[in-house]
């Protein structure tokens, strides 16, 4: 039983060990400012002024070209890998792919009948 | 490797998938027509879901759905087969009830809901024979997603105050306009994190017994703390799916807020999935562990029978009423899940033991169907029918309590009998099938050695009964006047709603008078 679960564990220690590690170092080697700056409280801290705050309103149309971009997205996650093994999966893979890819087709003119690409 | 060599072999005996074939189709068809169809009141597409929800239910009949596929992750049995005509026959209801609703709230916007509503039936009745955690997961999934869309249906988008009214749309109060969103994210966070913690446990089940195949994890499954800890979160997590308390909090606020004819699918289809999915793990890879769950399912069962039968009395909303006595309708559901795991082998050689939970879970979800189902449209008929007439617009949002039921009986004495007639079924009364069901399962859990349960879920069914003959009381022994001393006016039903009340309240007497066809039917279902 333990010895089973003893990769686990030790995973779980490098996890644990590695923020820490992450956090004292940067305690240990970051830079201190001598004065309290108000440009450290800045979004950017780089230099950039930045304009306004960041509670304004996205126009949805970016929302509506992330839902099409998931369904590429979700495409190529399929299709590379599929590609690579093609040879080995023969004939059925062809099929089942075209079947996936018909079905993503019809969101996709479902999106363009909608509008969703219309940016005006 | 065997399955990647010879990829064609997967194809064997997909044929018994051949109605989720039809109504996957479907759904992707309706959306192309609908994309196709010019715009406007897009109402032939309900009628188009209605038929292929039909026919996907005739197939069930006629063509043979047993066997298996996918290389056994799939099995057609009798059991799938019944909840899958559970599952269709509660998307055509709500289709068939829905109908004006629907064009009413989004008349543009029909297709989506059609579409949405075959693809959440499509997940269940896939999830009927899943033997296998990831189809199980994903079809469960399939079926939960559309309808966190659909519960907030008409709930999105500002109130069109600067614009005007919608051409074609009866215009609710603005409070009521965004009370769908409401419902459909109380809907959808509880979703969520119950399907995460569900599918923590099955992750740890997968990880104890190194298989997603059910057939693998019967025999490679062997105890422990940590199975004991899955099955604690599988079960948690499917309770809130099918809102048993003390998971239920989502339910009434849910049903209060979404369209009531998609409640009426909501309140059926997707607890009888849970049941199945439940069946389907409980009784399955984790009938090793019967000893560890069935103490979990008769917690479930107790707290569900006293918090729904209770916290249904005080409610003056007709649907938060019919959402409490489901819950303790869930306990009823449990106890049949219970005598089916609790009733082993040696019980049925020593005392001869029929092992009928499993039939009678599936003859009381269909009860449950038919009579809940047709409380709901009830409750739409008469809130459609007339918002009280000389009220301003804004306070329209009392059309679902229980003042507006007085006197229904003089305003419509059919619509009257039928709604009498589900909550008589829902309550247990003799000859309306939900009595036959309750009885059944009562007797099958005596069965299987829970006299106290039994006793206890008696005398609580009993106090149920004063909430549902409140109902009973205000549409016969009331005079038809509002709270504010005006008339309520007469309730006419047509269409599709009045078509779906009819078949439901035929369903509801037919087999509360000839039970006995449907539960032979139930036992071989079940495989008795």
């Amino acid at each position: 039983m333990t010895q089973q679960w003893l990769p686990a564990f030790a995973y779980l220690a490098i996890a644990a060990s590695a923020s820490a590690i992450m956090i004292i170092a940067g305690l240990i080697l970051r830079v201190k400012a001598k004065v309290d700056e108000p440009s450290k409280y800045d979004t950017y801290e780089c230099g950039e002024e930045p304009d306004g705050n960041t509670w304004i309103r996205f126009h949805p149309r970016y929302y509506v070209v992330a839902l099409v971009f998931v369904l590429f997205d979700a495409e190529a996650a399929f299709v590379l890998p599929w590609a690579l093994n093609l040879r080995e999966l023969g004939q059925f893979a062809i099929l089942e792919m075209f079947l996936f890819l018909a079905v993503l087709m019809v969101g996709w003119l479902y999106a363009v009948r909608k509008g969703a690409i219309q940016w005006q | 490797m065997s399955a990647v060599a010879n990829g064609f072999a997967a194809l064997d005996g997909i044929e018994i998938l051949a109605v989720d074939g039809l109504l996957a189709v479907s759904a992707l068809g309706l959306l192309l027509v609908d994309v196709a169809m010019p715009a406007g009141n897009k109402r032939v597409i309900g009628y188009g879901a209605l038929l292929l929800l039909g026919l996907a239910f005739a197939a069930t009949f006629t063509l043979d759905l047993t066997g298996t596929a996918l290389s056994g992750a799939y099995v057609g049995d009798g059991f799938a087969i019944w909840c899958k005509r559970i599952f269709i026959g509660a998307g055509f209801f709500g289709v068939l009830g829905g109908l004006d609703s629907t064009a009413r709230i989004g008349p543009r916007r029909q297709g989506e809901y059609y579409q949405l509503l075959l693809m959440s039936v499509l997940g269940m009745t896939l999830l009927a024979g899943a033997r296998d955690l990831i189809l199980l997961m994903v079809s469960f999934e399939l079926m939960s997603l559309p309808l966190y869309a659909m519960a907030a249906w008409g709930g999105i988008g500002n109130y069109p105050e600067q614009k005007g009214p919608i051409p074609g749309m009866t215009m609710p109060s603005k409070r009521r306009w965004h009370r769908p969103a409401e419902a459909g994210l109380k809907l959808y966070l509880v979703g969520a994190v119950s399907t995460v913690v569900a599918l923590y446990g099955i992750s740890l089940v997968f990880g104890l017994g190194g298989s997603t195949r059910f057939a693998v994890l019967a025999t490679t499954l062997t105890g422990g703390p940590l199975l004991t800890l899955a099955v604690a979160m599988i079960v948690a997590g499917f309770a809130f799916k099918i809102g048993a308390a003390p998971f239920h909090m989502w339910v009434p606020d849910t049903y209060e807020g979404a369209s009531t004819p998609f409640v009426a699918f909501l309140s059926v289809a997707p607890k009888a999935a849970g049941f199945a999915a439940l069946v389907q793990l409980l009784l399955g890879p984790l009938a090793g562990m019967a000893a560890t769950w069935t103490t979990l399912v008769v917690v479930l069962i107790v707290v569900s029978l006293l918090v729904g039968n209770l916290m249904a009395v005080p409610q003056q909303n007709i649907k938060r009423m019919l959402g409490f006595s489901g819950v303790a309708q869930m306990g009823f559901g449990l106890m049949a899940l219970l005598a089916a795991g609790s009733v082993t082998a040696h019980d049925v050689a020593s005392r001869g033991v029929r092992p009928e939970g499993l039939a009678t879970l599936l003859f009381f979800l269909a009860a449950y169907m038919v009579a809940n189902m047709g409380a709901f449209f009830t409750v739409e008929a008469v809130a459609a029918a007339g918002y009280t007439p000389g009220k301003p617009a804004d306070e329209r949002d009392d059309d679902d309590t229980l003042p507006t039921f007085a006197g229904l009986h003089s305003r419509s004495p059919a619509l009257a009998l039928a709604g009498l007639l589900f909550v008589l079924s829902l309550g247990g009364i003799p000859f309306a099938v939900g009595f036959w069901a309750k009885v059944w399962v009562l007797l099958s859990l005596w069965a299987a050695g829970f006299g106290w349960l039994v006793v206890m879920a008696a005398a609580l069914s009993a106090a149920g009964l004063f909430y549902y003959l409140q109902v009973a009381r205000s549409m016969y022994m009331k005079a038809p006047v509002g709270a504010d001393g005006t008339t309520l006016p007469a309730v006419k039903v047509g269409g599709g709603l009045l078509l779906a009340i009819v078949l439901l309240a035929l369903l509801t007497m037919g087999v509360g008078l000839f039970p006995g066809p449907v539960m032979e039917a139930a036992r071989i279902a079940a495989g008795l």
